[in-house]
């Protein structure tokens, strides 16, 4: 199984949300990483022949997936950032429905519903209205409709936003029991959920694929290192200037930065190993002091 | 698929709150045209309405059913100037005519001036010329239409005049006319339409509204199938609830005030001047198939409003707005001809039976629905491949 992106562009105007893009991705989940705004959700929603693209293609198995038209979304699954629902349906009525648009027969419908609402843990809500389901319970809902046709290609778009630690984390054991066999594509912008899940990374920026691999690939590729220091008030401030800050912690004795630099930034500060929270402090972050700092 | 889009609908509280307002509506309408119906007893200047009403009605108009002849027109004339010269107070007067009040009434609308009713003049009328009453009708139609100068209307005018088989016959037709001569049922499809419209406003609209559109469009039948169900869901929802008000509203008034009169020519009762050779009963289909067609025209055309403005405001004003505003722009005389032809035409067609409008097309001449009633059933199903096509070329913004 093969999902080929190439020299793929989306222009809204004379704004380029995604530009000229190369990605080839096979099974597997693949974490997608990037600032808001980065084209992430723009390039989800043509993998998903909800944007046609201004140019390149994308194909699936060698094939267009917009001339595939119904063809490919059959195979596809799709939990959108704001994922839409029918307030009034019940979860057991919303599934059954979106099971109907995904062309499953009913009798078999009835079965993946069921077994569905079972693996996401919504037994006792089944039939609950959507609108009275709390934000956990409505992307496991979600969760439970793009896995309906039982899908060959995952999207999943910020699929762990506004949920609570507890949430995310039954979330995360989730989406990973559910990547076996298939290609998922999580977008997110909490790095953790893509460090403990994703087997390959990619890092968008202004469109751009700026960054590809696993976490140990990725804090390889970092040409600087991370510090970790103890220093006061005043002068952690202008350290917050001068250098990239992953980390800041306010203790009795002074601050505690985490600071990204090819050379010590002070006398006493102790090197420390490199994760993906600081990589992507160094792909995506600016100084404090910098103008229109995206993080 | 069809059954949840309907659903959708359907649990939405808005919409089941909207349904129960038509429903009272419903009843009130039929309740005002049933009351409408008055029997004037002469005694104290007292009335009876409703089915009471009816059934005195029925008793006495029911002594001159059959055939309006000379003999019967003479015989009217007659038997008015009797009551009116007997009588002591005009109400007495009132009250004894009622049997032969419809004939009188054809009689006045007959030998008075276009646009000049006059309700005394079958009381000065001899009885020798009232007779004449069908011939009047032709002649009086040629008198109006030599000024125009226009012949082939004027020539499919009084063709249409003289294809109407005269003597007229005659019976107790009350319910009918509450039902079709009177302003309720152009009201009620009015009201109508814009309840389904508030109805189907949210058939294509909601989807992107509710930020379901992501999920929908990403399916397999997102862009085939579903559309379709969709638009069979705002076709049956349409039908069922124009239909339903329809059967309804014509039930309860005939069912209260009889079905009697359903083979009287419709220019027996309040369309005297009609091109339009048509029983009541073919007249209640026709006004019934024709306010179906327009509900249908205008509605099909919301639907599609609201796939290109993704809006359900603006979907429920687009039937409000089709049904209304032709009605005041057309007392301008500048935009009357055109009025004409707009589809609210077809929600009011009972009360247009009696309009002369007729448009010359490749050298024919058609009435005005002739042309409204094949042209937007056409019309309809053109609107449907747009809202297809548009809907599947959706993109999420």
């Amino acid at each position: 199984m093969e999902l080929k992106i190439t020299d793929l562009t989306k222009e809204f105007g004379d704004f380029t949300a995604v530009n000229h893009l190369d990605i080839t991705m096979g099974n597997g989940v693949y974490g997608l990483l990037g600032v808001n705004g980065a084209g992430k959700t723009t390039l989800m929603r043509m993998l998903c022949t909800l944007l046609r693209p201004t140019g390149g293609e994308i194909t699936y198995n060698g094939k267009e997936i917009f001339k595939m038209d119904g063809e490919y979304r059959k195979i596809l699954g799709y939990l959108p950032q704001d994922f839409g629902f029918y307030p009034e349906f019940t979860v057991h009525d919303y599934l059954i429905y979106i099971a109907a648009i995904k062309g499953i027969r009913p009798a078999v419908a009835k079965k993946r519903v069921k077994d569905l609402i079972d693996r996401v843990g919504l037994s006792k809500a089944a039939n609950k209205k959507m609108k009275k389901l709390s934000g956990g319970m409505k992307r496991r809902a979600g969760i439970a409709q793009a896995m309906l046709n039982n899908p060959k290609v995952l999207v999943l778009d910020e699929p762990t936003a506004g949920l609570d630690p507890n949430e995310r984390v039954r979330f995360r054991n989730l989406i990973s029991e559910l990547a076996e066999e298939r290609l998922v594509l999580l977008s997110t912008h909490i790095v953790s959920d893509v460090e403990y899940i994703a087997n390959d990374i990619l890092l968008m920026k202004d469109g751009m694929l700026i960054h590809r691999g696993t976490v140990w690939e990725l804090t390889d590729s970092m040409s600087e290192n991370v510090w970790k220091c103890h220093v006061q008030k005043k002068e952690a401030s202008q350290l917050m200037k001068e250098y990239k800050v992953s980390n800041v912690k306010s203790g009795a004795n002074g601050i505690e930065l985490r600071i990204i630099s090819e050379n010590k930034p002070i006398q006493d500060a102790v090197l420390e190993e490199t994760n993906l929270e600081d990589v992507f402090l160094y792909y995506f972050g600016e100084k404090a002091g910098e103008q229109n700092a995206e993080v | 698929m069809l059954k949840y889009e309907i659903k959708k609908i359907f649990l939405k509280p808005v919409n089941r709150i909207v349904l129960m307002v038509l429903a009272v509506i419903i009843l009130i309408g039929s309740f005002l045209a049933i009351r409408d119906v008055k029997y004037y007893r002469g005694e104290n200047h007292s009335a009876l309405s409703g089915l009471s009403a009816a059934r005195q009605l029925k008793k006495e108009k029911n002594q001159w059913k059959g055939y309006i002849t000379e003999e019967v027109i003479m015989r009217v004339v007659e038997e008015n100037k009797t009551i009116k010269l007997s009588s002591d107070s005009p109400d007495n007067a009132l009250a004894l005519c009622q049997g032969f009040e419809d004939i009188r009434h054809l009689i006045n609308l007959g030998f008075s001036e276009t646009g000049n009713y006059d309700y005394y003049l079958c009381d000065n009328i001899s009885s020798g010329k009232a007779a004449g009453l069908y011939e009047r009708r032709i002649s009086k139609l040629k008198e109006e239409l030599s000024a125009s100068g226009d012949t082939k209307t004027a020539d499919f005018l009084v063709h249409q005049y003289e294809k109407l088989k005269t003597p007229l016959y005659y019976e107790y037709m009350e319910g009918w006319k509450a039902l079709l001569d009177s302003q309720y049922l152009p009201t009620l499809m009015i009201i109508t339409i814009v309840i389904i419209g508030f109805l189907v406003s949210g058939v294509f609209s909601n989807e992107f509204h509710l930020k379901a559109d992501s999920i929908f469009f990403s399916t397999e039948f997102g862009r085939n199938k579903a559309i379709s169900a969709k638009i069979k869901a705002g076709f049956l929802i349409i039908t069922v609830v124009y239909w339903s008000v329809m059967l309804l509203f014509s039930a309860i008034i005939l069912g209260v005030l009889g079905f009697d009169g359903a083979g009287c020519m419709i220019q027996a009762g309040e369309n005297w001047s009609s091109l339009y050779n048509i029983t009541y009963f073919q007249s209640w289909l026709l006004t019934m198939f024709g306010g179906y067609i327009g509900n249908l025209f205008i509605l099909m055309l919301a639907m599609f409003i609201s796939v290109i403005s993704r809006s359900t405001v603006i979907t429920i004003t687009i039937p409000f707005a089709l049904s209304c505003a032709p009605m005041f722009l057309g007392r301008i005389p500048l935009f009357t001809d055109i009025m004409n032809l707009f589809p609210d035409m077809l929600l009011r067609m009972c009360a247009f039976l009696d309009d002369l409008t007729v448009y010359e097309i490749g050298g024919k001449v058609f009435g005005v629905y002739a042309i409204l009633i094949p042209v937007y059933l056409l019309l309809s199903f053109v609107v449907v491949p747009l809202i297809y096509c548009s809907y599947k070329k959706a993109e999420v913004k």
